[in-house]
């Protein structure tokens, strides 16, 4: 996961100026812009989860800040009857037909959220520490784990995290937000930069 | 800033997460229709602005985004307890801060 190569840009036009890739001392920061991807919320209620997961073989965890995973695919639950599921655009037509049909069959909402995310994947040892300049979590692994996942803030923009290494992250934040965050990364990893040249 | 434990979340979490939703337990009238003017201000605008120990809701709006209740001493602003929404209204925990 740490080094996704980029094959498949955004091929929408976001309305948004943001750099691919902001490198400085690889093994240190390591921010690329992913690709597109799809993304369906879905809120569904406690009593039903079950039954959702035996109809659409969608993995949803049950603990609020807990996450799944497959190749193409990660769902995370951001609150007590709200998941997000983010995919591969290969699997856009399979999931948007898997929503359809639990839609018929049970009280439930998904809604198409493609595009109003963009993501980043960050790598590096000093990754937790850029984001931990705009956002006020503990992200020492043993407090936020592999695996765990939450809404939050940094630097006042809403964002969403996922810990997939010790070291990678991999953070959402809403389109128009995009160009500020990263500003901020910029920063950080220009600011670094100068420390480690010195 | 202020940790927050999040009745959902079950975790502390940073002030900036939530935002704040005013007095809680304060019940909408059933019939407003049978209201006269006053008795809807009141319902309306009417808080308690207690000195001591307030119930209050709070929204984990950068979170899980859930509204709950919190037990809070307004001269201390310390955070004595959270609870789901709709669970009953607690005893506050101890002395209040404040007059009585
Ligand atoms: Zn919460």
């Amino acid at each position: 996961m740490s080094s996704e190569p980029i094959t498949d840009l955004l091929s929408i036009d976001q309305g948004i100026s943001i750099p691919d890739v902001l490198t400085r001392h690889p093994e240190k920061i390591d921010v690329r812009l992913v690709g597109e991807r799809c993304r369906y919320n879905i809120r569904v209620q406690r009593e039903d989860l079950d039954a959702v997961r035996a109809a659409s073989a969608l993995d949803l965890p049950d603990k609020i800040g807990a996450s799944s995973a497959t190749q193409d695919r990660k769902i995370l639950c951001l609150g007590p009857d709200e998941w997000i599921i983010v995919a591969h655009m290969s699997e856009a037509a399979r999931l948007r037909r898997t929503c359809r049909d639990i839609s018929q069959e049970f009280t439930l909402s998904t809604v198409d959220i493609s595009h109003r995310n963009v993501a980043f994947s960050l790598t590096g040892s000093l990754v937790a520490n850029l984001i931990n300049i705009g956002c006020p979590l503990d992200l020492a692994v043993d407090r936020f784990p592999i695996g765990k996942s939450t809404r939050t803030v940094f630097e006042n923009a809403e964002i969403m995290l996922l810990r997939e290494s010790k070291t990678g992250f991999y953070l959402e934040t809403w389109r128009s937000f995009a160009p500020y965050v990263c500003s901020f990364f910029e920063k950080f990893a220009t600011a670094t930069q100068y420390d480690t040249n010195t | 800033m202020l940790l927050i434990r999040c009745p959902y979340c079950e975790e502390e979490r940073p002030e900036v997460e939530f935002s704040y939703a005013g007095e809680a337990h304060i019940a909408r009238p059933a019939d407003p229709s049978q209201l006269n003017d006053e008795q809807w201000a009141e319902y309306l605008f009417i808080r308690t602005n207690a000195r001591g120990i307030h119930y209050e809701r709070w929204c984990h709006r950068h979170g899980c985004a859930r509204y709950f209740n919190a037990v809070r001493d307004t001269v201390t602003d310390k955070l004595q307890m959270t609870y789901k929404a709709g669970e009953p209204k607690p005893d506050a925990i101890g002395p209040s801060g404040g007059d009585k």
